[in-house]
């Protein structure tokens, strides 16, 4: 079936070269022939007020991440290929959790996190059936295209970041203000754990509650039967977290535009991923159900000061399993505390903390299981 | 002039930093918190079980051979995490006994408690109390067909 579509999908690509449209729709009615048949009990349902349902909880969680691995040139992944690397990510997990009896080794690199605390996904992402090496599928290398300044200002703010000496410098996560990573997006990019969502659907509004740290976008719809008929962009200093969305329906396909997000949520980086996406970026998504069981997700991100191009991705979001949990963060953060403590205890600063930084790489990095050099090939 | 050389040398830093670092500086990381050279095993029994984000803490009272009581707390993954795997708060009773392995906060102060990254959790027995692995947990994708659908 899978194959069929991929077949299918590529005589689409071989007629539009041909300029043959006549022939390249009554493919695409193919293609969604074929699509509707796969579940075939599947049909779109909508809210009263005539808009697609997309309402449900959901999770983004994969094991592929938002840029290409290294030693990966193609975006699909073949089957047999996929099945090995979900197979050794799972050995992984294995291995993590398998510390010999006695004590725990010492030194630089000890493992950190118990798998029984992460929840990252155990499978590559798929979209249409076939296993993708990263989120991004333009630029057609995989990797966000950072013009100098925004690669420069990125890792100044990375850099900055790791300075633990008052809570103020910490980052967004750190501080309980938003989830850490991309969480909350946008776009909304899977991390270590945590990677749930809610939507909510009222006429006007789609509301989307992200689990890490119980962040909600609100999304005012433009034109949608209901809502408000002129939405206008909030004034230039009022700059929400998670930005300022306003969406509106394609046909069936919910269309969200954010800009004028807050300037200390900039650094969107956790274990999983490391982003950039600036103040005055446009981050424009689409979220259209495609069974049952999912809703495709696609964004394009666009900032002429920070990337080269515009740039895109598609994630695929399934059914949670469970509800979205409270996650009232400030009440427990003794991390933030720790953190303070232990920059306190180590007492290392000016070159020294340099020096530090650059000789002592923190173990998150090397560690086979949460380094994007675990799939080295 | 003095302007323009600390410049370089934050230029030429950035650069090697670049160089050297992977991309994964990471929300309440590891590395920023405990101490991978003090690896501690502690045995005791639980006192209180704190269930709340971004951590569930589990703090264990340890009675060394002089009577000596010292207080552990522990840091565990997201509750929300756990409760996915089908744990929830009264998956360790207080008063059961446990062995504990972990890494002690960079902060070995121990105020107004001892603080360590729970590595894991066990029974004496051995057998763990929270057990990851590729199947716990992972929310459901759709992609497994031996997934509850």
């Amino acid at each position: 079936m899978n194959t069929s579509i991929a077949r299918i999908g590529e005589q689409i690509g071989a007629q539009i070269d041909a300029r043959n449209v006549a022939r390249s729709v009554a493919l695409i009615f193919a293609v969604l022939f074929a699509t509707a048949t796969a579940d075939q009990n599947w049909q779109l349902s909508r809210m009263p007020w005539g808009d697609p349902d997309l309402q449900g909880t959901w999770t983004n969680a994969t094991m592929t991440g938002l840029e290409r691995w290294k030693g990966f040139d193609a975006l699909v992944i073949e089957e047999a290929l996929a099945a090995q690397l979900e197979a050794r990510e799972a050995g992984f997990s294995e291995e993590i959790d398998t510390f010999a009896a006695g004590d725990l080794p010492s030194g630089i690199m000890v493992g950190g996190y118990n798998s029984a605390w992460l929840d990252p996904g155990t499978r590559l992402l798929r979209i249409n059936g076939e296993a993708r090496s990263s989120i991004i599928v333009e630029p057609a290398d995989g990797h966000v295209p950072y013009n100098v300044r925004g690669f420069v200002t990125m890792w100044l703010n990375l850099i900055r970041s790791q300075k633990r000496n008052n809570p103020e410098e910490q980052l967004v996560g750190d501080r309980c203000v938003a989830g850490f990573g991309a969480t909350g997006g946008p776009p909304m990019l899977p991390v270590l754990y945590n990677n749930n969502y809610q939507i909510v659907q009222t006429p006007g509004r789609v509301t989307i509650l992200v689990e890490m740290n119980h962040s909600i976008r609100s999304i005012r719809l433009r034109s949608s039967q209901g809502g408000e008929q002129d939405v206008k962009p909030l004034p230039d200093p009022i700059r929400p977290w998670l930005g300022d969305a306003i969406g509106h329906w394609e046909g069936d396909t919910l269309v969200v535009e954010s800009t004028h997000f807050h300037p200390q949520q900039g650094l969107g980086t956790a274990i999983k991923h490391k982003l950039f996406v600036g103040k005055d970026s446009l981050v424009t998504e689409r979220f259209t159900r495609t069974g049952a069981d999912e809703i495709h997700y696609g964004f394009t991100v666009e900032d002429p000061h920070i990337y080269r191009q515009p740039w895109r991705g598609e994630l695929a979001f399934r059914p949670s399993n469970g509800e979205i949990y409270e996650y009232a963060c400030h009440e427990g953060n003794y991390g933030m505390v720790n953190m303070l403590a232990g920059e306190r205890a180590r007492g290392v600063n000016g070159l020294r903390w340099w020096w530090r930084l650059i000789t002592r790489t923190p173990e998150e990095f090397s560690h086979p299981q949460l380094s994007g050099a675990r799939f080295d090939r | 002039m003095i302007r323009s050389a600390s410049i370089h040398v934050l230029l030429i830093a950035t650069c090697a930093l670049m160089l050297v670092m992977q991309p994964a500086l990471a929300h309440h990381a590891f590395s920023a918190e405990f101490d991978a050279a003090a690896p501690v095993t502690v045995r005791g029994h639980v006192t209180r079980v704190e269930w709340i984000n971004p951590h569930a803490w589990i703090q264990v009272e340890s009675t060394d051979a002089d009577g000596v009581v010292t207080t552990w707390t522990f840091e565990t993954g997201t509750p929300n995490t756990l409760m996915r795997a089908g744990l929830d708060r009264h998956a360790l009773p207080i008063g059961t006994e446990v062995v504990v392995r972990g890494y002690q906060s960079i902060d070995h102060s121990c105020t107004p408690m001892c603080k360590a990254n729970g590595r894991d959790i066990a029974f004496p027995d051995g057998r763990k109390v929270f057990v990851g692995s590729s199947g716990t947990g992972a929310p459901r994708d759709g992609l497994d067909p031996k997934e509850r659908r």
